[in-house]
C-alpha cells in the first residue's frame, strides 16, 4: 500500500517535473541553448500568477494562462533583443549569458517582491480524494493532466502547424529556412517565447503545489536539465516521461535510501542515459 | 619568453604586498587567489583540452575534506593533509574521468553537473568526515603565510599551464580540442592526455581546497561542494579568455575586484551589476579580455561591434 | 593585459588600507554583517532591524555611561548577501578597515561558526543571536557569545508537555533537515524521546531546501504515528503542512515545528491551515520582560512593528539582547578595551525584553523553549514547565476542522 501511495505521488510530481523540463528540451532542441535562466522563469511565472491571485483575486488555475501569455512576451523580447545577439557564438558563452540572465532575473525579483516567501493558496488547495485507499491531491491530480495537455499542444504546434513546420526547419538548418522566406530572428524569438510560457505555466502549478521565493530558480534549473536529458529533446510526450522517470526515482529513493540520496540517484542516473543513449539523438527536431 | 617574464615579476610583485597592505586586503587577496588557482587549473581540461568541466568542485571539496580529515581527526600536520586531499581528487579524476570523459562536447559538460552536488551527498553520510555537521579546524593566525602559500601555488599552476602551452602533451590537448578525431589518427592517446589533464586540474584544485579549508577553519558539506563555485571558475576562465596562459588570471583578478568593489560600495545591488557585466562581456567580448587587446590592436573599437555582427543571426 | 590587473589590485590595495583614520570621540561602533539579500535574506533582516532599533533607542535615552563619559552607539551594517566567504571578509573589514570596536552576529549557525573565527583571531569579543548550534561554542572559542539557546533542547519542553497531556503519545516520528543545526536539534531530541519512555518509529531525514514530503509523509500516515516532531527551515515547514493536507496525512494527536509558527509570515501563507500547529520560541512579547531601555517586551514588539511595518520574533529580540549585552557590559568594564568588555560579558546578568541574560561557560545562553500553538489564526502560549494556556490537544484531523 505504502509503495503504491509513494509510486502515485511520484508520478504525479513528475508531470509537473515534466513540464519544466518542456521549455528547456524545447528551446535546447531548436536553438541548440541550454538556458540556464529556466528556473528563473519558472520563478517569474510564478510570482505573474501569485499577483494576478492576490491583487486581482484571479482564481490561480484561471491566472495561468494570463501568465503563461505574460511570460511569452518575456521571453520573446529576452530571444529577440539580447540572446539573439550572441546565439551563433560558441555554445559556452550562450550558457554564461543564460546564467548572467539568471542572476539578474532573480535580484530584480528580489528587489520587485521582497525575498519573503510567497504561498499561491486557493481554498482547495489542500483538496484530496481517495481511491482505494490511496490519496490523490486533487491539484496534483490537475497539474499532472496540465502537463499532459500542454505536452500535446506542443507537439500538435510542431508537426500540424505552418509555424511548427517553420520552427523544425530553422532547427535543422538556418540556410534553408531563410530560402523558404522564414524569418529566423523572429522564429527562434518565437520559440523561446513559448518555452518561456512553458515555465510560466510551470511556475504557476509550482507556486500553487510548494512555495515561492526569488531563488527557487537554481534547483529547478538543474532539475528541468536532468529531465530534458532524460527525456530527450525531440518528443513532448518522452519530456514528460523524463519527469515521471525522475518523480519516481526520487520517491523511491527517499523512501528506500533517504532523501540526502535524491542527488546521488538523478546524478546517476543522467550518467547512464547519457552513457548507455548515442549522443547524437538527443538532439533531433 | 615574455609570457614568462610577466609572470615571475608579477609574482614577485604580488609577494611583497603583505607587507604594505592591511588585514583586509590579504582577506580579499587570499580568496581572490585561491580564486585564481581554481580558474587556472580549470583552463587546463576546459580552456586547452575543450572539456568544459562542471565537476571541479568535487576536486575542490575532495582536497578540503581530505585536508581537514587528516587534520582534525589523525592530527596529522597540515603539510600532509594538503597531500591527502590532493591524492583523493586526483584519485577521483582518474575514476571519474575514465568514463565520463568517453563523452564528447556538451554531453560531458552535463555529466559533470551533478557530480559535486552527489559528492557532497555522499560526504554528508561519513561519519568520520563530521557527517552534516561539518568540521571545525584548529584557528591560526596566519593570514601572511596563506597568502604565500596560495600565491605560491598559483605560480607554481601557472608556469605548468605555460608549460602545457609549450609543450607536445599540450599541443596534443589542443589537438583534441580541435577535432578529437582527427588527434587519435594523428596518434595522439586521447584517453590517456584527456585523463591526464583532467588529473592535473585536480591536483591543483584540491590544494587550493586544503588552503582554504585550514584557512577559512570551518566546513561542511553545502561550503566545501558548492556548484555555483565552479560555474564562477568558467565564468572567470572565460571571461579572460580560455586556452591562454594570462587570460584566466586576468579574468579572475578583474571579475574578483569587481564583484569586492560592488559589494562593498552598493552592497544589495552588487549581484544585480555582477549579472549585468557576464551578460555584457558574453556580448561584446565573446572570446575573453585576452582577445580583446589583439582585436582592439587590429580592429580598433570596432571590435565590438564586429563581435555582435559576427555571432548574432 | 597581466599590469593592468595589477594596476586594479595595487590601486584597491591602497584605497584599503587608506582608511585609517580614527574614530570620533566618545563613539563606541558595533559592526555586523549581515544577509539583506539571498536565501537567508527573509530572516537576516530581523537582525538588521532589531540591531538598528536598539541602538537608536540606547542613544535617544542618552547613550551609555564608560567610566566618568557618555558614550553614543554606532551601528555599521553589511549585507553578506547570503555568503558565508563573503561575510568572513566584511567581519575582516568592519574590524581593521571600518574601525569597529566590537562585533555583532549574522543569522544561521553555519554563518555564525565562519564569523566567530574572525572574533576569535582578532580577540574581539562577538555577540550574536542568530546561531544556536553547540559546534559555535564547543571550540574553546574565548570571544564569542550567543543568545540562542543550545540546539539539543530544542524539543524538551515540547517532549515534557506531552508527558502530561491525554492522551499522552506512545509512538513518535522524527524528521529533520540535513544541515548543522537541525542535525543538532535531532541528535538531542532522540535522546529526550527515549528519556521520556515513548518510541521512535520513524527517524527520517530530508533535505534543507527540497520541499519535498510526498515520500516521508505517506510513511507517516502508513506507520500510524501519535506525534511528530519536525525541525528544519521555515519555508519546509511551510511544504510540509501544505503537503500533508493535500495527502491527508493526519497524525493522531500532534505535530510540532522547531520553526515558522511564531512568525506572521507562516500564518499568513498558510492561512487556516496554519491552525493547531505547535511550534516553539524562545521569547514572547511579554509584559513581564521588563527591558532598560524598552520598558518591557511588548513596547519593543510595538515600536518594532510601528517602524518595520512587521512584527518582530525570537530572532529581532535575541538581536536586540545582544546589543544591549555590549551596552551593559561596557558600563560595567568602564572602558572600551575588548578584553576587559570580553570579560565583563562574561558576567552578564540582567533582566531584558528578550529574557534573563546571563552566558554559560562556553559563552552560550540558556533558555526554556516555551511552546506555542497557532489557535484561531492567534499565537497562543501553551507550555514551559507548566501549563500556560489550554492546548487544543489533539489536533483534529484535516478531514473534521
Amino acid at each position: 500500500m505504502l509503495l503504491v501511495q509513494i509510486l502515485v505521488n511520484g508520478v504525479l510530481l513528475g508531470g509537473l517535473y515534466g513540464l519544466m523540463g518542456l521549455g528547456m528540451a524545447l528551446v535546447w532542441g531548436v536553438l541548440n541553448v541550454v538556458n540556464l535562466a529556466h528556473g528563473a522563469l519558472i520563478m517569474l511565472g510564478g510570482y505573474l500568477t501569485y499577483y494576478l491571485f492576490t491583487g486581482l483575486g484571479i482564481d490561480p488555475f484561471v491566472a495561468l494562462p494570463i501568465a503563461a501569455l505574460g511570460m511569452f512576451v518575456i521571453g520573446y523580447c529576452l530571444q529577440r533583443f539580447i540572446l539573439n545577439l550572441i546565439v551563433r557564438s560558441a555554445m559556452l558563452n550562450t550558457l554564461l549569458i543564460t546564467f548572467g540572465l539568471s542572476v539578474v532575473i532573480t535580484y530584480l525579483a528580489q528587489l520587485l517582491f521582497s525575498a519573503d516567501f510567497r504561498t499561491i493558496n486557493p481554498t482547495y488547495s489542500g483538496a484530496n480524494f481517495a481511491v482505494a485507499g490511496i490519496t490523490i491531491p486533487v491539484v496534483s491530480l490537475a497539474a499532472f493532466v496540465i502537463a499532459f495537455v500542454l505536452a500535446g499542444a506542443v507537439w500538435w504546434l510542431l508537426n500540424e502547424m505552418t509555424i511548427g513546420r517553420a520552427i523544425r526547419a530553422t532547427a535543422q538548418n538556418l540556410t534553408a529556412a531563410r530560402l523558404y522566406g522564414v524569418d529566423p530572428r523572429n522564429i527562434y524569438a518565437l520559440t523561446f517565447g513559448i518555452g518561456a510560457a512553458l515555465a510560466g505555466v510551470a511556475g504557476g502549478l509550482f507556486g500553487i503545489l510548494t512555495h515561492l521565493t526569488p531563488y527557487v530558480g537554481a534547483t529547478l534549473t538543474a532539475k528541468s536539465f536532468v529531465i530534458a536529458i532524460i527525456g530527450g529533446l525531440s518528443n513532448p510526450f518522452k519530456v514528460i516521461l523524463g519527469g515521471i522517470v525522475i518523480g519516481v526515482a526520487e520517491q523511491l529513493a527517499s523512501l528506500y535510501l533517504g532523501p540526502t540520496y535524491i542527488d546521488v540517484i538523478s546524478f546517476g542516473l543522467l550518467v547512464v542515459v547519457l552513457v548507455v543513449r548515442p549522443a547524437r539523438s538527443l538532439r533531433a527536431a | 619568453m615574455i609570457r614568462l617574464a610577466i609572470i615571475l615579476v608579477g609574482a614577485a610583485i604580488l609577494a611583497c604586498l603583505p607587507f604594505f597592505t592591511g588585514a583586509v586586503f590579504m582577506q580579499f587577496a587570499i580568496n581572490a587567489l585561491i580564486l585564481a588557482v581554481l580558474t587556472q587549473s580549470w583552463n587546463i581540461i576546459g580552456g586547452f583540452t575543450g572539456y568544459v568541466s562542471f565537476g571541479n568542485s568535487t576536486f575542490y571539496g575532495l582536497g578540503i575534506y581530505g585536508t581537514a580529515v587528516a587534520m582534525v581527526k589523525f592530527s596529522l600536520p597540515f603539510a600532509v593533509g594538503l597531500g591527502c586531499g590532493a591524492v583523493l581528487a586526483v584519485l577521483a579524476a582518474l575514476l571519474i574521468g575514465i568514463p565520463i570523459l568517453r563523452l564528447r562536447g556538451p554531453y560531458f559538460a552535463i555529466a559533470t553537473l551533478g557530480l559535486a552536488a552527489a559528492t557532497g551527498a555522499l560526504v554528508s553520510t561519513i561519519d568520520l568526515a563530521g557527517a552534516n555537521t561539518g568540521l571545525v579546524l584548529p584557528l591560526v593566525r596566519a593570514d601572511t603565510m596563506f597568502y604565500e602559500l596560495a600565491l605560491g601555488l598559483l605560480l607554481v599552476c601557472t608556469l605548468t599551464v605555460l608549460w602545457i602551452a609549450t609543450s607536445r602533451f599540450g599541443a596534443g590537448l589542443v589537438a583534441i580540442r580541435e577535432d578529437e578525431d582527427a588527434a587519435a589518427t594523428m596518434g595522439v592517446n586521447t584517453t590517456a592526455y584527456k585523463v591526464i589533464a583532467l588529473m592535473m586540474s585536480a591536483f591543483f584544485t584540491a590544494i587550493a581546497g586544503g588552503i582554504y579549508a585550514y584557512w577559512i577553519s570551518f566546513i561542511d558539506p553545502s561550503s566545501a561542494f558548492d556548484p555555483t563555485l565552479n560555474v564562477r571558475m568558467v565564468i572567470m576562465a572565460v571571461f579572460g579568455g580560455p586556452g591562454t596562459v594570462l587570460g584566466p588570471l586576468a579574468g579572475s583578478f578583474i571579475l574578483s575586484a569587481v564583484y569586492e568593489v560592488l559589494s562593498s560600495w552598493i552592497s544589495t545591488a552588487a549581484a544585480l551589476l555582477f549579472g549585468i557585466v557576464i551578460v555584457l562581456a558574453v556580448i561584446f567580448t565573446p572570446r575573453g579580455i585576452a582577445d580583446v587587446l589583439v582585436g582592439v590592436r587590429r580592429h580598433g573599437w570596432r571590435y565590438l561591434t564586429r563581435n555582435i555582427r559576427e555571432n548574432r543571426l | 593585459m597581466k599590469t593592468s590587473a595589477l594596476l586594479a589590485t595595487v590601486a584597491f590595495a591602497l584605497a584599503a588600507s587608506g582608511g585609517t583614520a580614527t574614530a570620533a570621540d566618545n563613539v563606541v561602533k558595533l559592526g555586523a554583517s549581515v544577509q539583506l539579500t539571498g536565501t537567508n535574506a527573509n530572516t537576516g533582516r530581523y537582525y538588521q532591524d532589531a540591531y538598528r532599533l536598539t541602538v537608536d533607542k540606547i542613544n535617544d535615552a542618552g547613550g551609555i555611561k564608560i567610566g566618568d563619559k557618555t558614550y553614543k552607539l554606532q551601528l555599521d551594517i553589511l549585507d553578506n548577501q547570503s555568503d558565508v566567504n563573503l561575510s568572513v571578509r566584511q567581519y575582516v573589514q568592519l574590524l581593521k578597515s571600518d574601525n569597529v570596536d566590537f562585533l555583532l552576529g549574522p543569522f544561521a549557525s553555519n554563518f555564525a561558526l565562519n564569523d566567530s573565527s574572525v572574533a576569535e583571531k582578532y580577540q574581539v569579543p562577538m555577540v550574536q543571536g542568530g546561531g544556536a548550534s553547540g559546534q559555535i561554542y564547543s571550540r574553546g572559542y574565548k570571544y564569542i557569545f550567543g543568545t540562542l539557546p543550545p540546539a539539543d533542547d530544542y524539543f524538551a519542553s515540547t517532549i515534557d508537555m506531552l508527558g502530561k497531556v491525554d492522551p499522552t503519545p506512545k509512538t513518535v516520528a522524527l524528521v529533520a533537515a540535513d544541515d548543522s543545526f537541525d542535525v543538532s536539534v535531532a541528535e538531542g531530541t532522540r535522546k529526550h524521546i527515549k528519556d521520556a519512555g515513548m518510541k521512535l518509529v520513524l527517524d527520517k531525514q530530508f533535505r534543507d531546501g527540497g520541499g519535498e514530503f510526498s515520500s516521508i509523509l505517506s510513511q507517516i500516515k502508513s506507520s500510524d504515528v501519535d506525534a511528530v516532531l519536525w525541525t528544519g527551515h521555515e519555508t519546509d515547514a511551510l511544504n510540509f503542512i501544505r503537503q500533508a493536507k493535500s495527502l491527508n496525512v493526519n497524525p493522531k494527536d500532534f505535530y510540532s515545528f522547531t520553526v515558522g509558527v511564531p512568525t506572521a509570515d507562516f500564518r499568513q501563507a498558510l492561512g487556516k491551515d496554519a491552525n493547531y500547529a505547535f511550534g516553539m520560541t524562545s521569547w514572547l512579547p511579554n509584559e513581564s520582560l521588563k527591558d532598560k531601555w524598552f520598558g518591557d517586551a511588548k513596547s519593543f514588539a510595538d515600536a518594532y512593528q510601528k517602524k518595520y511595518g512587521y512584527a518582530p520574533d525570537y530572532h529581532a529580540a535575541s538581536g536586540a539582547a545582544d546589543v544591549e549585552t555590549f551596552a551593559y557590559a561596557l558600563e560595567k568594564a568602564g572602558s572600551t578595551k575588548p578584553d576587559a568588555v570580553r570579560d565583563a560579558i562574561a558576567k552578564s546578568d540582567f533582566d531584558s525584553l528578550y529574557a534573563h541574560v546571563k552566558y554559560g561557560e562556553n559563552g552560550q545562553i540558556d533558555l526554556p523553549q516555551i511552546v506555542v500553538q497557532i489557535q484561531d489564526g492567534k499565537l497562543v502560549p501553551v507550555y514551559t514547565d507548566h501549563m500556560l494556556n489550554k492546548p487544543q490537544y489533539p489536533i483534529p484531523a484535516w478531514g473534521k476542522r
